[in-house]
């Protein structure tokens, strides 16, 4: 048994240098997870949430607009892109904020800071391959509720308003949104 | 069988009456039901049972380089499996189990 786990874990140990070849493979492995993970995010959207595919056979690309239905960004409208890399499920989606907002978890960049999607984290909140992309569709519903934090912002002026006034944040918040529909 | 049941047999035997016993014993089948022993049948990774091959391996139905079809199961300390495959790649960026957030070490590998 010993000596079947040395000689597995040698066989296995080698292709890493073979990487060349590997992205080819990676692809549809994207795709074949995505036909499952895009129809089960369609079942379980929330209802705050929409999204919309460019091209119906590009599964690895599209928007997701959040109009939350509570706390600061309430009336809202909310666009992000969703891309899946070939590296999924072993990388996270890369996502980027498309409304211009006052968020202190999303800069006016359009970066987004989500545990979920980071790359290398060294506790639970991380992406993990079990997650799917339900998961991050709820992650990304939950930054304006659950998920809003303002002790480790992304707009650290954002946060620094929000504790000095809570009034100003809320006015800035709106100031935006009123900006962004114009 | 209730306590009742077992009743009426034991008067039926004990008292040599004419018996009044509503039924007799005559088959007994026992029925075992079996599954892999680990706490997870569906690699948490590619979502394809461990004891298949894995999305990976499927789509290259061909033997790979080493001339192998295997595509073992690798149980880890945590007791939770995944397909050998799908795992190696995982902890290359992070080692540990992605159900349970323990560091990685396998335990046993095999089918």
């Amino acid at each position: 048994m010993i000596t079947l786990n040395r000689k597995l874990k040698k066989e296995h140990t080698v292709p890493s240098n073979g990487l060349a070849s590997e992205p080819v493979k990676r692809i549809s492995i994207r795709d074949k997870l995505l036909i499952k993970e895009v129809q089960e995010m369609n079942e379980n959207l929330p209802m705050t949430c929409s999204v919309h595919f460019e091209d119906p056979n590009v599964l690895n690309e599209f928007i997701l607009t959040v109009t939350p239905d509570e706390g600061y960004w309430v009336g809202g409208k909310f666009k992000f892109s969703v891309f899946v890399t070939e590296e999924y499920n072993m990388a996270p989606p890369r996502v980027k904020c498309l409304t211009r907002l006052w968020h202190p978890n999303i800069n006016v960049d359009g970066d987004v800071c989500l545990s979920l999607l980071r790359q290398t984290s060294i506790d639970e909140h991380g992406w993990a391959p079990t997650r799917r992309l339900k998961d991050v569709v709820w992650g990304l519903n939950s930054l304006f509720t659950d998920l809003l934090n303002f002790e480790d912002p992304l707009n650290i002026e954002a946060a620094e308003l929000y504790n000095k006034n809570k009034t100003e944040f809320q006015a800035k918040v709106q100031e935006y949104m009123t900006k962004g529909k114009r | 069988m209730s306590g009742e049941d077992f009743d009426a047999l034991d008067r039926g035997d004990n008292d040599g009456q004419k018996s009044d016993k509503m039924f007799t014993l005559k088959k007994w089948n026992a029925v075992a039901m079996w599954s892999w022993d680990v706490e997870c049948d569906t690699c948490a990774i590619c979502r394809v049972q461990v004891m298949d091959a894995c999305l990976r391996c499927q789509g290259e139905s061909k033997k790979d380089s080493y001339g192998k079809q295997d595509c073992v199961v690798v149980w880890g300390e945590c007791n939770h499996s995944f397909h050998f495959c799908c795992m190696s790649l995982w902890v290359k960026q992070n080692n540990r189990c992605p159900l349970c957030q323990q560091e990685w070490s396998i335990q046993r590998m095999g089918k």
